[in-house]
């Protein structure tokens, strides 16, 4: 039968589910807030009934209704299979290498795939704060695939980040290698209201593979503060189809925690 | 002979903060986010103005914010300051722009794995994140020595990280059930807090509800924490109110989003709230009240219900 696209959704929606066709039904894959939960929450009502959740406040492996507020909402711990510790997950799951996927967010994203969460301007006296790592640094050190989801703004895109909070290829191929990291090439996707980027990895710097629908390749470059390598083989994100845009909205996300832009449910 | 009591240690939120916080002490704070903060032990370290604390944890929330925000914190150490959804701890990240406060960064596991430390009594840990990020090239003006990367001693050509063990001078935390003498059940996610009592000099543990040291005798696998690292015992119920309380109520998304709009906004408004709901407030009960009573906590009892 052929697929029946949507044509109502919102670019927000789709960056969530571009990403969680990365998502396979065996991984593990330690949930983060926002759009991200959102992308987790898809895939495992979707393509991937049988991904296992952990989360870092303790969780592992609930079975969650719908989006949660935060990592340290209640309802994280929904029909775990164990509510244990940070340690447990961080330590005992994530930093032992038993997970598989990690989603990570931030202020600055740079083209090695580094994160900043932590302050603009000088470290020791920022001119604004942001949260800090959390859990995220010890995912992106220790975790083999790292998937992100961002709107693609100037300010979010510059050729360095201000702050490592957490590495991505650090300045090179080698640079997770030379700085002593264990997982030394993780794959590094990012999905953006533009387009999907990865980690290219002989040359430690993100490659454009795919456009959002009716993006070109200018308007990421616009957008985009260093010049990203861009794919011979450029795709298309397709579409999601009319019964993924009714699951994302009625089964992931009613009431509308992270998916702000798009109508709500009628109840 | 070892600090270690099997007393009874049943004291009133004043008695226990008289007792066992002091100004400049380091105060372990549990607690995550929207879940189970030690708001009640916060409002009473805030209203007998302990000062020039430095707080630790791992993602530390509003208890963090409001002490920040009442002035008593010279230094955080942790893993985040920040309350997810619902926002920036906008006096925490005020005070660390205009340079009030100073913040020691580390992540979520450095954090645990030096109290893992304190709590084994052994001086530091290996642990392998931090590496190549920028969280090991900035460090607190009061930091002594933040890390040593050494050469893994079995496995040659290997880097290794060390971060230095963790020992709070008193750690608060709030928890669902607890002995007179201190033995603790913590449901569902417990956080960083199984480590950071264990390794805190000395603990103030809240709790909803004080049952009896039988029960724990009966089903010892549910003991979280025994006696041995609890020093106070203070009965409160909604003690973590406006966060969560897993199994008991859930967090007051409207009460946390009105406290966020005077964080953010500041200066008198700020005031305003702290006056209103802290030094207002003669005890946690009187807070309670104001923010809605019974009615109120009913509605987000029920909220829990459907969660579970």
């Amino acid at each position: 039968m052929e697929k029946q696209y949507s044509d109502n959704y919102t670019r927000e929606e789709l960056m969530a589910i571009e990403a969680s066709r990365f998502i396979k039904s065996t991984d593990t894959v330690i949930l983060g807030t926002g759009l991200p939960m959102v992308a987790a929450i898809f895939a495992q009502k979707t393509h991937a009934r049988g991904i296992n959740f952990v989360v870092e406040s303790g969780s592992i492996d609930p079975i969650l209704p719908s989006v949660p507020f935060t990592v340290a909402d209640p309802i994280i711990g929904y029909r775990a299979i164990k509510t244990g510790s940070l340690r447990e997950v961080l330590g005992c799951l994530v930093q032992r290498g038993l997970v598989d996927i990690g989603f990570l967010g931030g202020a600055e994203i740079d083209q090695f795939g580094n994160i900043n969460s932590t302050c603009i301007g000088d470290p020791q006296n920022p001119k604004v704060r942001f949260p800090g790592s959390g859990g995220a640094n010890c995912i992106a050190s220790c975790v083999p695939k790292i998937l992100i989801i961002t709107q693609h703004e100037k300010r979010r895109f510059p050729a360095k980040v201000q702050f490592i909070t957490s590495p991505g290829y650090i300045d090179g191929p080698d640079g997770r290698k030379k700085a002593g990291l264990k997982v030394t090439k993780p794959e590094i996707i990012v999905v953006t209201d533009l387009c999907v980027m990865d980690i290219d990895a002989s040359t430690g710097r993100l490659k454009v593979t795919k456009l959002m629908p009716g993006i070109t390749v200018d308007q990421v470059y616009q957008n985009t503060r260093f010049r990203p390598a861009v794919s011979e083989h450029m795709g298309v994100v397709e579409p999601p189809t009319e019964d993924e845009v009714r699951i994302l909205r009625e089964e992931v996300d009613p009431k509308r925690v992270y998916l702000k832009d798009c109508p709500k449910t009628p109840r | 002979m070892s600090k270690v009591s099997k007393e009874v240690k049943v004291m009133s939120a004043q008695e226990a903060v008289e007792r066992f916080v002091f100004d400049g002490a380091i105060i372990g704070i549990g607690g995550q986010n929207v879940s189970r903060c030690a708001v009640a032990l916060a409002h009473e370290i805030i209203k007998q103005g302990k000062k020039d604390l430095t707080l630790t944890g791992c993602n530390l929330s509003i208890h963090m914010d409001l002490m920040v925000g009442a002035g008593l914190v010279k230094k955080c150490e942790s893993g985040l300051g920040g309350q997810g959804k619902f926002g920036a701890t906008f006096q925490f990240k005020r005070a660390i722009e205009e340079k009030r406060m100073e913040a020691e960064d580390y992540d979520h596991l450095t954090m645990v794995s030096r109290f893992l430390a304190g709590e084994m009594g052994i001086p530091f840990i290996p642990v392998r994140g931090l590496m190549g990020s920028d969280i090991l090239n900035y460090q607190a003006a009061s930091t002594k020595k933040k890390f040593e990367i050494i050469n893994d001693p079995w496995n040659q050509g290997e880097k290794v990280l060390l971060v230095p063990a963790m020992e709070p001078d008193v750690t608060i935390v709030h928890v669902q059930k607890a002995d007179e003498i201190g033995n603790v059940l913590i449901q569902g996610i417990a956080s960083h807090e199984p480590e950071l009592i264990r390794a805190s000099k000395t603990t103030i543990v809240s709790c909803e509800e004080i049952i009896s040291t039988q029960f724990f005798r009966s089903n010892s696998d549910y003991t979280t924490v025994p006696y041995h690292y609890i020093d106070a015992v203070v009965e409160q119920r909604f003690g973590a109110y406006p966060t969560a309380t897993y199994g008991y109520y859930s967090f007051d998304a409207d009460h946390i989003n009105y406290y966020q709009q005077c964080s953010r906004a500041g200066g008198e408004e700020y005031k305003k709230y702290l006056d209103e709901y802290v030094y207002g407030c003669e005890t946690f009960d009187d807070f309670i009240e104001k923010c809605g009573g019974v009615k109120k906590l009913n509605h987000l009892q029920r909220e829990m219900v459907r969660l579970m």
